[in-house]
């Protein structure tokens, strides 16, 4: 269980990007996180790994405070939780299977990793990791040479090492078309019905957020102003969070 | 219509400035563009005058590089043995006893027949020659009774190993004793084989590669560790991180912009003339060119593959590894490489100061007037450093 209570964060340059957010996140839930750009969906989900240090508040993953966790405890913590970002953030110039392995760092003994020496146990486990999402046969590819789906594919396999009870999911689809971007999230979908891994997952599309959400909530300049179920979105609650002007689109 | 705003405002507060404002009224467009040229012209005229042009000189003394020229595009590369046939005649000058001296030859003997037995100064005797080795150019010299000889022309033997020449009596003593006029020939004999000239060229030019991958691997080691504290998203933004980077940033570009001709006359005298000295003034510079380099590599490092990396819970160590070298490697070698091509081309002027290497013979022969030696280092320099520059691009293009 995830438990976020009264979260803020201030930017050095005085940026308010999140305002006292409390929020709970049972175990298996799929949560989509909305909001204009700007909002503060990417701070929210970087506070809960600590990516970026709140200003206050607290953030308790499975009874541990991750706030408070010490350097050690943090990188105990983070391995627990998997994450995908927007722009993939592979490194480009490795192959596909190494980008993967990384993903195993905080398991691993330290020093054989800094040598690139993994136990062939873990490079059985990436080799699984890529078939779950349908690339095996790129694994010795540079990174750089795939598709922006198919990165993003590497970028949930590297996510599966970790063997994570919670996945942050940051615009995961936005650097996608329609159709990879369906694609991507139904990885996502598997891995949550399936394995039961918690999904936390920020999206710019409404379309796409009541289609995959099990739950949605809503920042506007960095305060939480909707949690409820995909369908109790309507045009009203709509304008309230992406303003007057806005009108829905639809994604294929 | 903020930029609009702005826009308007802009132009509205030059207009101000022109009338409104009692400012100095601006000069007409025809004065000011007058002005402008004269003033050019000023300039452009003090610098004609400084720097000495002369373009009469340039085009009079044309004549004067064409031997160099020759010599440098008929670099001393190859040679073979020579075999030569030399024939002497005795000459009078002046004309005082007269004593005519039939040459005898033996038949079939190379033999000269010079029209008189003697000379006044300054005047001209027609020399034929007979026997020679056919088809065989040489020269004809005038070896006075006392002192140096003087070479007076070239000649070429017919198919027939016969040559006529009219020479003049060259400005030398009189003497009681004969004069000679002596005829030479020359031939190559056997395969060619490389010259002096290149053998040292070759040995100079490795010198040189090699001091240029001594310099570069030196500079390579130190300004990897000092590239890194001075790239602004490494060093932490606190005073001390500040400083640090600053205090880098300073040291790389106040050493580059010391020439290395300066650096390896400063390094000749410290450690003595020699290919060590410069190997340490390129050293000295290339830390400061490649470590600016790889810091801007480091600065262009991609945040996103370190923040996913550290999202997995990885040390900072393993972020280091994973997240940052590789980005970082390829750069780095591009600009290695580069460096490595940049310093074998300095090296050949560091020479000339006493750095070692090509510069260095190259400096010596052309200071002994021996242009055509020098020609062959010129042109070992321009082909090893186009190889060079096209293996580099080559391998900077794989990398990257």
């Amino acid at each position: 269980m995830l438990v976020i209570e009264n979260l803020s964060k201030v930017y050095p340059g005085g940026v308010q990007a999140l305002r006292d957010i409390s929020l709970t996140v049972k175990d298996g839930e799929f949560v989509v996180v909305i909001g204009l750009s700007g909002s503060g969906k990417s701070t929210l989900l970087r506070c809960i790994n600590r990516l970026v240090e709140p200003t206050s508040g607290k953030v308790v993953w499975d009874g541990r405070d991750v706030t408070a966790a010490s350097a050690e405890e943090l990188r105990a913590i983070r391995r627990q939780i998997g994450m995908v970002f927007q722009q993939f953030n592979l490194v480009k110039r490795v192959s596909v299977l190494t980008n993967v392995m990384a993903g195993r760092l905080g398991y691993v003994s330290p020093w054989a990793s800094l040598l690139n020496q993994f136990p062939k146990a873990e490079r059985e486990r990436a080799m699984r990791c890529l078939e779950r999402v349908g690339i095996a046969d790129k694994a010795h590819v540079r990174a750089d040479q795939l598709s922006g789906g198919q990165q993003q594919r590497v970028g949930i396999a590297r996510a599966l090492m970790q063997e994570p009870r919670l996945v942050l999911a940051d615009e995961p689809v936005a650097s996608l078309d329609p159709a990879t971007s369906h694609s991507v999230l139904k990885y996502l979908e598997e891995l949550n019905r399936q394995e039961g891994i918690t999904v936390l997952c920020s999206l710019h599309f409404l379309s796409l957020a009541r289609r995959y959400g099990t739950r949605i909530v809503a920042l506007k300049a960095g305060e939480l102003v909707f949690d409820g179920l995909p369908a109790e979105i309507d045009e009203q609650r709509f304008k309230e969070i992406y303003g007057e002007d806005a009108v829905q689109v639809e994604v294929a | 219509m903020g930029m609009h705003a702005a826009r308007t405002t802009g132009g509205s507060g030059k207009t101000t400035g022109r009338g409104e404002r009692s400012a100095p009224r601006p000069l007409p467009a025809f004065l000011r563009t007058f002005l402008t040229f004269l003033a050019l012209a000023l300039v452009l005229g003090y610098g004609w005058k400084v720097t000495q042009i002369n373009v009469h000189d340039l085009v009079v003394n044309v004549p004067r590089i064409r031997p160099l020229v020759r010599d440098l595009l008929s670099p001393d590369v190859l040679e073979r043995k020579t075999e030569a046939q030399t024939v002497r005649a005795p000459i009078y000058l002046p004309c005082t006893t007269e004593q005519p001296q039939a040459t005898a030859a033996a038949p079939g003997q190379a033999y000269l027949i010079v029209e008189k037995p003697c000379v006044g100064p300054g005047e001209s005797v027609r020399v034929e020659g007979f026997n020679f080795r056919p088809s065989t150019a040489g020269f004809i010299r005038w070896i006075p009774a006392n002192g140096a000889p003087h070479t007076l022309d070239r000649i070429r033997t017919d198919s027939t190993g016969h040559f006529v020449i009219t020479i003049t009596a060259p400005d030398v003593d009189p003497a009681t004793d004969p004069h000679h006029i002596e005829a030479e020939v020359q031939w190559g004999v056997g395969l060619p084989y490389p010259s002096e000239a290149l053998v040292i060229t070759v040995q100079r030019m490795v010198e040189t590669v090699f001091l240029a991958l001594m310099a570069t691997f030196f500079a390579t080691i130190v300004a990897i560790p000092l590239s890194f504290l001075a790239a602004r998203n490494v060093m932490p933004r606190n005073p001390v991180g500040t400083f640090i980077y600053y205090v880098m940033r300073t040291l790389f570009n106040g050493l580059r912009s010391i020439e290395p001709l300066i650096l390896a006359i400063v390094f000749a005298v410290w450690v003595g003339i020699g290919p060590f000295a410069g190997v340490l003034a390129l050293a000295v510079h290339s830390i400061a060119a490649v470590g600016k380099l790889y810091s801007e590599a480091i600065e262009d490092i991609d945040p996103g593959p370190i923040e996913a990396i550290t999202a997995t819970g990885a040390n900072p160590l393993q972020v280091i590894v994973y997240g940052m070298i590789p980005q970082v490697i390829p750069p780095f070698i591009s600009f290695t490489i580069y460096r490595w091509d940049m310093n074998v081309r300095s090296s050949t002027i560091i020479g000339m100061v006493g750095g070692g290497g090509i510069g260095f013979i190259l400096t010596q022969w052309i200071n002994l007037f021996r242009y055509r030696q020098a020609g062959t280092a010129v042109w070992a320099i321009a082909i090893v450093v186009a190889i060079m520059d096209y293996v580099s691009a080559k391998v900077r293009e794989r990398v990257l």
